[in-house]
């Protein structure tokens, strides 16, 4: 079909009719830091960490989940054949990163501390009370670090091109500006330097929600907030690409912790200063009744067979690098050399 | 805290003594769980709560 175009015969227009007023829209962006949804009161979650913090016994006992997922984060920075002379733990908690960089690796038990490629280690968070809390243990001997305490809000105060790692572990899932902190991570990295981050997301805690909900229907008739809004894994990858990091890698890892009753895994969540923290929450405790209810519900709707109730913690592990010309590039489409189907075929994966 | 029995636990306890009312309760949440409305269980979970206060108050 071949229609001649109107468009051809219309004369350019050679000079723009302006407006007595200017009236024209353009998109409306938001710009970074700029006032976001606040979701999480900050101010709250830091006094809770100080009270949680302030009972030192009791915050130890419950550190078996921090240490379990620091553990992991510190094999996923042995995979880096690198030497890191300045890292930054953004949330460090209890500075749990750096007890556990201290141990060896699981994998190669004999090659020495994990943390040996690791010249200086800045520990940052904002409660004074937790970051201190290990501060006279053995274990600080063994490494150089540095705690750092940071004021409450989400502005960090480094500057660009620091760090040549930047290290978070349990913290990003209390953070409003997602996509601002990331950015300003990715700015106080030095160019090609890794981001190696794990926050708690997607459907953690999924039993106590649900049973919440449901005590909460039966009983009151309506719902409110009981656990946080976390961040779902297909989320992670955009937000990590709309900051500004290359070569992603996202990957997804459950643990599953038995409690004896759902009492005991409210205590361990509030001793470990991660209760609810979600401003539109109902302020005061849960009432007893709820509370109740709830028990019963999460045992016949989750409960193992041996009478304890698991509860799921899913962690969302993501590694990112600031881009840097020297960086590997994918190949221009089209510049293959061979077919993986001919190749495939002839080493016989045929269907 | 040492030498004061939290609130929570002295709930936790007295919970604990009434499994048999609680697993009757849940089973009747989860017979319909997603057509749950106010006051679907009442019944059991009144025969519940008469448990857990006798359990709380006989500490």
């Amino acid at each position: 079909m071949n229609t001649l175009s109107i468009r051809a015969f219309i004369p350019p227009l050679t000079r723009r009719a302006v407006p007595l007023r200017a009236t024209t829209r353009s998109y409306a962006v938001q710009t970074a830091g700029g006032p976001t949804a606040e979701i999480f009161s900050q101010q709250h979650k830091w006094m809770q960490k100080e009270r949680a913090a302030r009972d030192v016994e009791t915050s130890r006992s419950v550190d078996y989940l921090r240490d379990e997922v620091a553990s992991r984060l510190c094999e996923r920075i042995l995979d880096i054949n690198r030497h890191f002379p300045h890292v930054l733990d953004l949330g460090a908690n209890a500075c749990n990163i750096a007890h556990q960089l201290t141990l060896p690796s699981e994998q190669a038990p004999d090659a020495g501390p994990r943390g040996s490629r690791i010249g200086k280690l800045t520990a940052a968070d904002s409660s004074a009370a937790l970051l201190h809390r290990d501060a006279d243990l053995p274990f600080n001997k063994e490494i150089n670090i540095e705690r750092q305490v940071l004021p409450a809000s989400e502005a960090l105060p480094y500057d660009a091109n620091t760090f040549d790692a930047v290290l978070s572990s349990l913290s990003m899932h209390w953070i409003n500006d997602l996509p601002g902190v990331l950015a300003q991570v990715n700015n106080m990295l030095k160019p090609d330097s890794p981001f190696i981050g794990v926050m708690m997301g997607g459907d953690s805690l999924f039993e106590l929600r649900t049973s919440l909900q449901l005590a909460e229907l039966d009983r009151r008739g309506g719902v409110s907030t009981h656990t946080s809004p976390l961040a779902d894994v297909r989320d992670v990858g955009g937000l990590l690409q709309k900051a500004g990091f290359n070569l992603l890698t996202v990957d997804v890892d459950d643990i599953v912790v038995d409690f004896p009753d759902v009492f005991a895994l409210m205590k361990d969540l509030q001793a470990m200063g991660e209760s609810n923290a979600v401003i539109s929450r109902e302020k005061g405790a849960i009432q007893r009744d709820v509370l109740l209810a709830a028990e019963g519900i999460y045992r016949a709707l989750h409960g193992n067979e041996d009478g304890s109730l698991p509860a799921t913690f899913r962690l969302i592990y993501m590694i990112g690098w600031k881009q840097s010309s020297n960086q590997a590039k994918p190949l221009e489409r089209g510049t293959g050399m061979f077919s993986i189907k001919d190749y495939l075929e002839k080493n016989g994966c045929d269907k | 805290m040492p030498g004061r029995t939290r609130p929570i636990d002295k709930f936790a306890a007295a919970v604990g003594k009434c499994s048999a009312e609680s697993a009757v309760y849940g089973k009747c949440i989860l017979a319909d769980y997603n057509n749950v409305h106010k006051d679907k269980c009442a019944a059991e979970f009144m025969k519940l709560k008469d448990c857990y206060l006798k359990a709380y108050k006989s500490r």
